[in-house]
């Protein structure tokens, strides 16, 4: 099998400017034509910059705008993942990640965790996206997209994984900090990072792409070192930390089949034991609640409820 | 304790022979923390519409480590470090400050703040513009009137240089609100604002910061003899250490004095942090309107269009 060559575009967006980010887009497009890739990895919202705050909704864009149209016609011939603010029919605006083929938007995956503590406020300007899919792409692979924090939730990679995905791609804006020096590249958060695609892949026997950007937006630095790991765990490449850079990546897809044929890990998964297992935990948590809420003034526990039988009914089911 | 030129050339020195004292868990990495100030530094400027920084350069080692940032970050030629001593300060603190401009090669000016502050306070027993009352004022009311003169200098030196102001000030002192508000804290930006004075020392070596300015004791030289130390009562690796557990890594009382941090140390520490919590922020507004700036109207500092020029 032919290796799939895939560019990572390790760049700075400008915040706030999308015309000036889709044409930079469209230059990295050509120049990953040029270097014979078949899949362009852009980081989370590359077209626009990441601590938006109130500009959020003044650079958002429909799925179908012709300026994203515009960069899939741009970027035929290649797959290409572009991220953006997109705002639904119903205004509600998502941190969105796109796959552009064949000049078209061929599937939007919204961004499913959006972090709302520390230095983060995105559930403040953004909506969570609630469906997590894979998709079969032109590259005869199929791909499971995420968004930054989307990678901080074991399920992501693992549902991803169980849907067939083979390839895990996470495109983030990740502010770096933490700088002790007891760190790996004395970044704590790119110590974090690694260790958790190292794992993903490993036990979900995948390859997993990560596209972080570079530059500062504000006060928030962000670290690049993107990388390519292997359905090992080993990496195959990373890029150097805080410099703008367009990456070749030369993968063999038939590593898949290899690591998956010599360490059964998914074959093993038992997604019916988690799926009872987790309708068990919801129904206890749901009792939970009720009794916490319906206690007394006087803290002598309220009679069982009707919503007490029916969480008995979904633990039955 | 590791210290931060024995970890480095590994020569072994003696305690005489530190060059600063560092907790092993404040050590940063110092190469991460370069690139990301002076990518900060570009950073803001170009934003701005800027090409050009000015700072107030006491020949302390705060400012040194700035001047040094700025310089690599936009060339020695785009930075302006104006010395601001007042009749009383350290002869010292201008020679110092010498060196760094000399080493660096940046443009410098000279601006004795003595007759603005006498002016105002009056000497030798004549009232000046602040009237009998200020003439027998505290050297806290001096000190302060001397940091936001310099501040003035500084803005007013701003638009002629066309430059913008970088901030000096280190984590620890703001933390403990020892700083003049609108006085030496008053800047367009701060590069070293989250590193603690420990740090800014372990990055001062390694950026070539002078050796005699990280080994001076810390001073805001507001009067003759002053020391950061004498003043507040505590040693910066000491105050730094605690800083570092408690609002870094969020430990209790009871894990710091677990930790072996003295009870009353850990008290007179919260306190500071407590009652300066208004010189880390933007002056509140009461909210009338049905959009307020920093309430819920958000925007990015450098947006589009904010560019000056």
């Amino acid at each position: 099998m032919k290796p799939l060559r895939i560019a990572l575009a390790q760049l700075a967006p400008r915040l706030g400017l999308l015309e000036d980010n889709l044409a930079r887009h469209r230059e990295i497009v050509a120049e990953a034509r040029a270097g014979g890739a078949g899949l362009v990895v852009f980081p989370e919202l590359g077209l626009t910059g990441y601590q938006l705050q109130d500009l959020a909704a003044e650079v958002a864009m429909r799925a179908d705008d012709p300026r994203l149209l515009g960069l899939a016609a741009d970027a035929v011939g290649l797959s290409a993942i572009v991220s953006f603010v997109e705002e639904a029919a119903d205004h509600r605006l998502f941190i969105s990640a796109a796959l552009l083929e064949d000049g078209a938007v061929r599937f939007v995956h919204r961004k499913l965790f959006l972090p709302t503590y520390g230095l983060f406020d995105e559930r403040r300007f953004f909506a969570p996206g609630d469906r997590l899919r894979t998709v079969d792409s032109r590259l005869g692979v199929r791909l499971g997209l995420a968004v930054c924090e989307d990678f901080w939730h074991l399920a992501v990679p693992e549902t991803l994984a169980l849907d067939g995905a083979q390839i895990l791609i996470n495109v983030s804006s990740s502010p770096g900090r933490d700088l002790a020096a007891i760190h790996e590249v004395g970044l704590g958060t790119a110590a974090s990072w690694r260790t958790l695609m190292r794992t993903y892949a490993q036990l979900t026997t995948s390859f997993v792409v990560f596209c972080n950007r570079v530059g500062m937006d504000e006060t928030i630095s962000f670290w690049g070192g993107s990388e390519v790991i292997a359905p090992s765990g080993d990496a195959v490449f990373t890029a150097p930390l805080f410099d703008e850079g367009l990456h070749f990546v030369d993968i063999e897809l038939g590593d898949v089949r290899r690591e998956r044929i010599g360490l059964p890990l998914l074959r093993d998964e038992r997604p019916e034991l988690h799926l009872r297992e987790l309708r068990r935990i919801l129904a206890e948590r749901t009792e939970m609640a009720i009794d916490a809420a319906s206690e007394s003034p006087d803290g002598r526990s309220a009679e069982p409820t009707r919503a007490d039988a029916s969480a008995d009914e979904a633990e039955r089911s | 304790m590791a210290s931060g030129l024995d970890s480095e050339s590994g020569d072994g020195g003696g305690r005489e022979n530190r060059l600063f004292d560092l907790s092993p868990e404040l050590a940063i990495d110092t190469d991460v923390a370069r690139r990301v100030m002076v990518g900060f530094i570009r950073n803001q400027l170009r934003q701005a519409g800027f090409d050009r920084a000015l700072l107030g350069l006491s020949g302390g080692i705060d400012s040194a480590l700035v001047a040094f940032l700025v310089a690599e970050a936009v060339g020695p030629e785009h930075l302006l470090c104006v010395l601001m001593p007042y009749r009383t300060s350290s002869s010292e603190s201008v020679v110092d400050a010498r060196t760094v401009v000399d080493r660096l090669g940046c443009a410098s000016d000279l601006v004795d703040i003595s007759p603005v502050v006498d002016g105002y306070f009056g000497r030798d027993g004549a009232p000046g513009g602040g009237g009998e009352s200020a003439s027998d004022a505290a050297p806290l009311r001096r000190g302060n009137f001397m940091a936001r003169a310099r501040m003035c200098v500084l803005y007013d030196r701003s638009v002629a240089w066309g430059g913008l102001v970088v901030g000096t000030g280190n984590k620890s002192e703001a933390l403990i609100g020892y700083t003049t508000l609108f006085g030496d804290s008053a800047c367009a930006f701060n590069p070293i604002g989250d590193l603690y004075k420990s740090q800014v020392r372990q990055v001062a070596a390694a950026v070539g910061v002078p050796e005699q300015i990280i080994r001076k004791p810390p001073s805001a030289d507001l009067w003759p003899g002053q020391t950061d130390e004498i003043e507040a009562g505590f040693s910066y690796p000491e105050l730094d250490r605690l800083l570092f557990w408690m609002i870094d890594k969020r430990r209790t009382d009871e894990e710091l004095v677990g930790m072996g941090f003295p009870e009353a140390e850990i008290a007179r520490v919260k306190r500071l942090v407590a009652v300066s919590e208004f010189k880390r922020q933007v002056p509140p507004v009461a909210k009338l309107g049905p959009r307020t700036t920093g309430v819920d109207y958000l925007y990015p500092r450098r947006r589009p269009g904010s560019t000056a020029r």
